[in-house]
């Protein structure tokens, strides 16, 4: 098994409470992190990440899930681009959704800022591979 | 000849031997008539007694003298069969009446069987004024005859084969703007065949919107020599609407320029309507098969998604963690099984919707349903104050599933309730109408309203929620729709967000 860097600050945006709560035990059992934010829907995230005095908190990894209310995973992207360059670091982002549709799959790979996609559930080893790559 | 020389002929009967004797005589004459390639003959009415000129001799192929001089025996042997009775007829109809004496008859030749010939002639009073000879002439009209049959019989194949085919042919003359119409299409357009047309009046008779189509094309062809090749609908004379095939070709002259337009114009009513008919099965057909293969999809993501977490919470199960942990992931692993059940009733529904075959149509009033569905909410409807407001008298009932449009009713109506604006009472509007063929209802709020920019392919999907609201399921839109798609019929939003939301349902 691949041995992770620790202590990266991750973000989940997932409206799936029982997907967060497995997200979140999986990464504090590998010690991946011991930081770890949550939001429901993307203009949460957005709105986290657009405050200023937030800007020594920002993640360094976030996983995004596609279907969400108010704004879906494609809007944060939309957003993302947008006020990106206004945000202190550099931020990995992975989309990952349950949907196995093709579409979805390449449009994900067509946005420049999402590193990769990844389908639901995710692996204990994926997961670490995901936190290497982000290194 | 004059009449009077003519009639001096007449009255000086010189026997049978006399116009044989002048015709030799006047070499000139003689000669002249030979040339014209004219046969000369002569008969006794009394004994029959009959002179061939040679020219005549020559015409069946014999030489002068061959030929029997009694006309008995002309009739008998030389005579086609079936012409022998007319031309006995007019002879005696001649004699009786004067009536003109000029047939068409086939005589046969010596070597070249039956031939076609035109016969003339005129009787003649002796010095009594009793009838006693008959002069005539007879010209080969053969080759004439022939053509001529021909052309009928192929007159007769076309006019057949167009009535057959259901087809006509026309002409216009541009630089006149003449328009020539066949038989067929005075047919087509029923019309009495005595009216000659003109091209305003013949684009008439095309439906609206088929009238510009036409209109264009008969103007691209004059001005562009562009041929084409419609499928129109005309309302007839007696206002049939039927399908038409209207072909036009230009032909151009050397300037380029197009002189005549030449078409066909052919009923294709029943084919198109065969034709408009495998169409529609084949939409529908299409239709189907997009929804189930949009279902195939519904069911493999939400059913991945519950047993991802599934797979998730058993891993995490497995490993090194407290009993506190234990009693958390299996708390999760129930609700799993409970969405999973949920999801699992709602597809259900669905399946339902798409594969119940006898789906009993019948009368359904829409009023009294909806006054039952507001009977449902009427805790919801007093608690959020709202103003409801209906109007079906232009439309009052549709044959419909009765189940069906009770329950569009009510997740329109508890959508509008759930979605409202908080700083207003809620004030719904439903109403139908009827607009040609089909059956609409709109039903408006002025609610939160949805970001159509953002969210229009997915206002209709399963699992689809908008606003945080802790009881949006997403599932009302999408059993609303399949009801609705799957008795042909098709729903439409508008929405303004703090505005309202307005659905526009074609039911049938």
């Amino acid at each position: 098994m691949m041995t992770a860097t620790p202590f990266k600050t991750v973000c989940v945006i997932d409206d799936d409470k029982i997907y967060i709560y497995g997200l979140k035990k999986l990464i504090t059992i590998k010690e991946l992190s011991p930081n770890l934010m949550e939001f429901y829907n993307g203009k949460e995230a957005i709105d986290f990440l657009i405050n200023p005095e937030n800007q020594n908190q920002l993640p360094d990894i976030i996983f995004l899930d596609i279907n969400m209310p108010v704004m879906d995973g494609w809007g944060f992207m939309e957003s993302f681009v947008k006020i990106k360059p206004q945000l202190s670091k550099k931020i990995t982002i992975y989309m990952v959704s349950s949907s196995i549709n093709q579409d979805d799959i390449n449009r994900a790979k067509g946005i420049s800022d999402v590193t990769d996609y990844v389908i639901k559930p995710i692996s204990q080893d994926t997961l670490v591979e995901l936190f290497n790559v982000a290194a | 000849m004059s009449e009077e020389k003519d009639t001096a002929f007449g009255m000086f009967p010189i026997g049978l031997q006399a116009l044989n004797q002048h015709y030799f005589a006047n070499k000139q004459l003689h000669n002249l008539i030979e040339s014209t390639n004219t046969g000369l003959w002569e008969r006794n009415i009394e004994d029959q007694q009959a002179w061939w000129s040679p020219k005549f001799c020559e015409l069946l192929g014999y030489d002068y003298g061959a030929l029997d001089t009694s006309y008995t025996s002309f009739i008998d042997k030389l005579v086609h069969p079936e012409d022998k009775k007319p031309l006995v007829d007019a002879y005696q109809n001649h004699l009786k009446t004067q009536s003109p004496y000029k047939m068409e008859v086939r005589l046969l030749t010596k070597e070249q069987g039956y031939r076609w010939f035109e016969t003339s002639g005129k009787a003649w009073p002796d010095e009594n004024g009793k009838l006693s000879r008959m002069i005539g002439a007879v010209v080969d009209i053969d080759q004439k005859k022939r053509n001529e049959i021909k052309l009928k019989r192929n007159e007769f194949l076309l006019n057949e084969t167009n009535k057959i085919a259901n087809v006509g042919g026309w002409e216009l003359d541009v630089v006149n703007m003449e328009l020539t119409w066949s038989k067929e299409i005075y047919e087509i357009y029923e019309l009495p065949a005595n009216i000659s047309p003109d091209v305003d009046s013949a684009i008439s008779f095309f439906e609206p919107g088929y009238r510009e189509i036409i209109s264009a094309a008969v103007s691209d062809a004059i001005k562009f020599c562009k041929p084409y090749d419609l499928e129109l609908q005309i309302r007839t004379a007696r206002g049939n609407v039927i399908w038409v095939r209207t072909k036009g070709i230009p032909i151009i002259d050397s300037n380029g320029e197009c002189i005549t337009l030449r078409g066909i114009f052919q009923n294709i009513n029943e084919n198109k309507l065969k034709e408009l008919n495998l169409q529609k099965s084949l939409d529908l057909l299409g239709d189907h098969n997009r929804r189930l293969q949009n279902f195939a999809h519904i069911v493999s993501h939400n059913l991945r998604s519950h047993s991802g977490n599934l797979q998730f919470m058993v891993n995490i199960f497995a490993e090194n963690i407290s009993a506190a942990e234990k009693d958390e992931v299996f708390g999760n692993i129930r609700s799993i099984s409970e969405s999973l059940a949920t999801t699992i009733d709602h597809l259900n529904e669905i399946v339902k919707i798409q594969t119940e075959i006898s789906k009993e149509l019948k009368p359904v009033d829409f009023e009294s349903v909806f006054k039952s569905t507001q009977n449902v909410l009427d805790s919801n409807i007093r608690r959020t104050r709202a103003m409801i407001c209906y109007d079906f008298s232009s439309c009052p009932t549709i044959n419909y599933v009765p189940a069906y449009l009770e329950s569009i009713f009510l997740n329109l109506l508890s959508n509008s309730l759930k979605y409202r604006h908080p700083d207003r009472n809620p004030k719904i509007i439903c109403e139908t109408y009827f607009d040609k063929e089909h059956t609409y209802m709109t039903f408006e709020d002025n609610g939160l309203g949805i970001d159509l920019e953002k969210h229009k392919d997915k206002v209709f999907g399963m699992y689809r929620t908008f606003h945080q609201n802790t009881n949006a399921k997403g599932i009302g839109l999408f059993i609303t729709r399949n009801q609705i798609e799957s008795l042909g019929g098709s729903i439409q939003i508008e929405s303004t967000v703090n505005v309202g939301t307005k659905f526009t349902l074609k039911l049938t």
